[in-house]
């Protein structure tokens, strides 16, 4: 293998483009993940909002969204993406779909976590008469945060792969690069060494996602 | 206190009605230690739970301090529920706030206190409970009793005319269990906190209750003050639970397994209060000749009242076992010749 054909000042503006798409696509999926998925856990039954009927809509369009492989799904959110953004390339082109992708990932997750706190700690607020609002933010969300930050690092890492194959449809980041010179080009150097990056970030995200909820655990 | 008139409660589950309580009426005294007792299943939970309105009750009125809870809309219920403070079984802290965090919980939820007089009403409870070094940490630091005092604290800070206990000590060791309820029933008395506390253990009814009421499939079958229920069960389902976990109490209450031993009449006595202390049988035996073997025996306490109950068998002719009855009557000791 011969490093000297690579050219690293690419390689290093594609691992900022990758944790750019990364990071703006995980906040959005973060805001609109996390109150959907709140939504759900408390309007599921028995629990504080329950409304069967806006559950089960709610639940159909997470799973239709979550049914869609990714790869179909850039290419079909290619004119919403352009008439959102004004273009469907590059990093900007890739969040749309990112965020689309993922946030019903993500709230699903988010239900399951807020699901696995104990019913008694609900029954408890109620009991002491605190409205159902400030038990979701001041008791659910608190109790949940470990939960939460593990599943915000799993969406971190789905994103970031997500964003790596966003480069098929001309995307940006590591993904592109492998795609346009690894692939394209069989320049096996440049392959490698956007793996190799992309293993070290899934490590670093996972590290810290771990760290953070070790920190914020009361357990 | 506490009026529960023709309190009903069905659900239904798979579209089959299921009655969880049925036809309950019972009236609980301000100040006063009431206890509900039945197995598990047997509506007690439910029961407790529409004292807050966790359960809403299918019929009948629930009227507290005057109010009938029923009818309250929403608001009311909050500020119901900010009045009445509810321990539970597993505790249910919160895990993510420290013990002073949720002590604090209830009161800053209500935005009526300052940051200042939360602190202070915070501090008092952690000292009413013991748990005056143990601010900062988290529940899962303490240990099961202590996390119990947290409920108690975090019950109390609101400052409730009343106190549910849902099953409070089932979850903890004896003696952590006997710690617990002298806490409440010293808070009962400084405070003249009425409180409510559902169990299937007679020993916690024994403890601290003044009244209990057997709760029996959805249907209150025995009710009174402890004194009378524990020693003269009547009902078949409270004589179990009295003579549950205790085979002292059970030989008392059914002596068959003592077999062909007993040649006289075996007789239960029970007796409440001073006359404990006082050398009855020495003074029976003074008057009468008849032969009084002790079979089985307890002396104990029920609350802080002392109270006895012995099995013994009486070997004599009629006019001495006469003799002996009324000996005992003039001792009010309750006496019933047994098959």
């Amino acid at each position: 293998m011969d490093l000297s054909v690579i050219d690293w000042g690419d390689i290093w503006q594609a691992t900022w483009e990758t944790l750019a798409m990364t990071g703006f696509s995980l906040l959005f999926t973060v805001l609109i993940g996390l109150p959907l998925g709140i939504l759900l856990f408390v309007t599921s039954k028995n629990q504080l909002l329950e409304q069967r009927g806006l559950y089960a809509v709610l639940s159909f369009v997470v799973n239709v969204l979550r049914s869609v492989p990714f790869l179909i799904l850039l290419i079909v959110m290619i004119p919403v993406t352009v008439l959102l953004i004004g273009t469907s390339l590059g990093v900007e082109g890739a969040i749309p779909p990112l965020v689309v992708g993922t946030a019903p990932f993500f709230a699903r997750l988010v239900e399951n976590v807020l699901r696995e706190i104990d019913r008694g700690v609900i029954e408890a607020c109620q009991a002491m008469g605190i409205r159902t609002h400030r038990i979701i933010f001041g008791a659910l969300l608190p109790e949940a945060l470990p939960g939460l930050i593990a599943a915000t690092t799993v969406t971190a890492i789905t994103l970031m792969s997500y964003a790596a194959m966003s480069g098929v449809i001309g995307g940006g980041g590591l993904g592109d690069l492998a795609i346009r010179f690894g692939y394209q080009r069989f320049q096996t150097e440049v392959m490698v060494i956007t793996v190799a990056v992309l293993v070290v970030l899934v490590q670093l995200l996972q590290y810290s996602g771990d760290r953070l909820v070790l920190y914020f655990t009361r357990k | 206190m506490i009026h529960i008139e023709n309190l009903h409660k069905t659900y239904r589950v798979d579209g089959r009605e299921i009655t969880a309580l049925r036809d309950i009426d019972l009236h609980i005294g301000k100040g006063e230690v009431f206890g509900i007792i039945g197995r598990s299943g047997a509506g007690k939970s439910t029961l407790i739970r529409t004292l807050n309105l966790l359960e809403r009750p299918s019929a009948g009125r629930i009227v507290i301090e005057g109010e009938d809870i029923t009818r309250f809309d929403r608001a009311a219920l909050y500020q119901l529920r900010q009045r009445i403070g509810m321990i539970f079984q597993h505790f249910n802290l919160l895990n993510a706030k420290t013990v002073a965090g949720n002590i604090d919980w209830p009161l800053k939820t209500t935005g009526r206190f300052s940051a200042a007089e939360r602190a202070a009403r915070v501090a008092e409870m952690l000292e009413l409970v013991g748990l005056a070094e143990h601010g900062s940490k988290y529940p899962a630091q303490l240990s099961g009793g202590q996390k119990q005092r947290v409920g108690i604290a975090r019950a109390l800070a609101n400052h409730p005319h009343l106190l549910l206990c849902d099953e409070a000590t089932s979850a903890l060791d004896p003696e952590t269990t006997q710690a617990i309820l002298r806490l409440l029933l010293d808070i009962n008395r400084r405070l003249g906190l009425t409180i409510v506390l559902i169990t299937h253990e007679m020993e916690v009814i024994r403890t601290i209750c003044d009244r209990v009421a057997v709760i029996d499939a959805g249907r209150i079958v025995e009710r009174g003050p402890v004194s009378e229920v524990f020693l003269h069960p009547k009902h078949p389902v409270t004589r179990s639970m009295v003579a549950q976990g205790d085979a002292l109490t059970a030989a008392l209450l059914d002596p068959a397994g003592l077999g062909d031993k007993v040649r006289g009449l075996p007789v239960r006595l029970t007796y409440l209060g001073d006359v404990t202390y006082q050398p009855i049988l020495s003074h029976v035996a003074a008057i009468s000749p008849a032969r009084i073997t002790i079979l089985q025996g307890t002396v104990s306490t029920i609350k802080d009242q002392p109270y006895g109950q012995l099995l013994v068998e009486i070997d004599g002719t009629a006019e001495e076992v006469e003799a002996v009855f009324r000996a005992f009557d003039s001792f009010k000791i309750h006496h019933e010749v047994l098959q």
